[in-house]
């Protein structure tokens, strides 16, 4: 290591641009996960729906997704992005960066939050379903007021294990002009040549909050969670938080 | 047809797709070899090789890969390592062992839950029969882990295949490469990303499939 090299991360103007990074980072990862738990609630419902023509969709959307690299869905609307809203806003309108970024994580988590969230319904025993339906309520009024109450506590750690996901996975969306931690670093180091410095710099940022995110899922335990589900959620996430 | 655009350009997309095979092949291998040793660590008896362990799949779990791959490729060569800069093969090198040093934390992590699973006192029984620690790994504790340790490892597997597209951004002219090569030449971003989205698939859904299997099997034989 070169010593001579580190006596300029001492000046506040280049941890003001690391923040500045870190700032895009986080927003982007805290709007991808709000919305996809959006998305991901209603494909979950779809997939568990007994109407085919709304099942089947949802399984596709949920398989095809999930099996498709991040990188390219964001590349994708990185680049097509704007056209595909055309139609919809008229002929010059130019998609912002920041929410092709947005749309391409989305998209990926969405389908992982779905799977998650289904994964999270279907543990719960049987007879609270037969319960509510002998109760007298509906199907609605019992996934409303019964099912997803449950099985949304179950998901809180495992929705803050994929928020983990999203923050790594946001220092894909530099490559389509992003200002985000990981391109802000590129920035510095292309013009200083320090990449090695810059580079530990930015891993150890990222480390910082993954593992302090990470740790706190695990502890976070609210109220009973069937062994079964908690299985079948981890595995979930083992495919899903390489990524 | 969609994805047709693959057989205007088989030069381009075909040889990409290979270099995606190969890519996942190397670094699965290289993830497989580096998480056992790393389980094998963190289970030790030896106090310092479970922290080293545990330090590993905690940094390499809780950093993006990218960051990892960009220091591999421009950190590594300013400090005296040329073993993944220059030519495309040393690219390549770098990028498989970049694979199986962030999956490796993964694996190491699910054989480090095989190995715990073992009853204890198939560990007991070894080591009073007289085996040695390692001979009691070799014989008696790994060969246990194997058949619970599939089903995961391929979740790790597909994982691994979709984020060899994340070589391209230092490089390696895989698949998602490919399709920005051709895109920039024909602006058909359209046909070309489908292109690149069904040979992925074609990789991810089978194993996807394969691993769903395993694991029910495997429900079913419990």
């Amino acid at each position: 290591m070169r010593p001579e090299t580190w006596p300029m991360f001492l000046e506040p103007a280049i941890w003001g641009f690391f923040f500045e990074g870190l700032r895009a980072t986080i927003y982007l990862a805290l709007v991808t996960v709000a919305l996809s738990c959006v998305v991901g609630l209603l494909f979950a419902l779809g997939r568990l729906s007994r109407r085919r023509w709304i099942r089947w969709p949802s399984i596709f959307y949920i398989e095809a997704v999930r099996a498709l690299p991040v990188l390219l869905l964001i590349v994708y609307f990185g680049i097509k992005g704007s056209a595909l809203f055309q139609p919809i806003f008229g002929a010059d309108f130019e998609l912002p960066t920041f929410w092709a970024g947005v749309l391409g994580l989305s998209m990926y988590t969405s389908a992982v939050l779905a799977e998650i969230i289904r994964a999270g319904i279907v543990s719960l025993p049987r007879g609270q379903t037969e319960a509510a339906r002998a109760l007298g309520l509906s199907h609605a009024q019992t996934m409303r007021s019964v099912i997803l109450p449950q099985a949304l506590r179950l998901m809180v750690p495992a929705v803050m294990a994929q928020l983990t996901t999203v923050i790594k996975d946001t220092s894909l969306v530099g490559t389509i002009g992003i200002f985000e931690l990981l391109r802000q670093g590129r920035t510095i180091y292309t013009q200083f040549f320090n990449p090695v410095e810059v580079l530990l710099i930015v891993a150890t940022i990222y480390f910082v909050i993954c593992f302090s995110l990470s740790q706190a899922s695990r502890r976070l335990e609210l109220g009973y969670v069937p062994k079964a589900a908690r299985i079948k959620i981890q595995d979930i996430a083992l495919r899903d938080q390489a990524a | 047809m969609p994805g047709g655009i693959a057989f205007e350009f088989p030069q381009l997309f075909f040889t990409a797709f290979w270099v995606t095979i190969q890519l996942s092949i190397f670094g699965l291998l290289s993830a497989l070899i580096i998480g056992t040793v790393v389980a094998v660590m963190r289970v030790s008896p030896v106090a310092p090789l479970r922290w080293i362990g545990a330090a590993y799949v905690e940094f390499f779990r809780n950093t993006p890969l990218v960051v990892q791959l960009f220091f591999l490729f421009l950190g590594l060569p300013l400090i005296g390592f040329r073993f993944s800069t220059d030519t495309f093969e040393h690219i390549f090198r770098g990028a498989a062992i970049g694979m199986g040093l962030y999956h490796g934390a993964y694996v190491a992590e699910v054989v480090r839950g095989g190995l715990l699973g073992v009853d204890r006192g198939q560990i007991e029984a070894a080591r009073s029969l007289g085996l040695s620690y390692p001979q009691m790994l070799r014989y008696v504790q790994l060969p246990q882990t194997f058949r619970s340790v599939i089903p995961p490892l391929g979740n790790i597997g597909i994982a691994l295949v979709k984020n060899t597209s994340l070589a391209s951004t230092i490089g390696v002219t895989e698949l998602l490469f490919a399709a920005e090569i051709v895109e920039s030449r024909t602006f058909r971003a359209q046909e070309a990303f489908m292109a690149a989205a069904l040979l992925y698939l074609s990789l991810t859904i089978p194993l996807g499939i394969a691993v769903n299997t395993l694991e029910r099997r495997m429900l079913v034989a419990r």
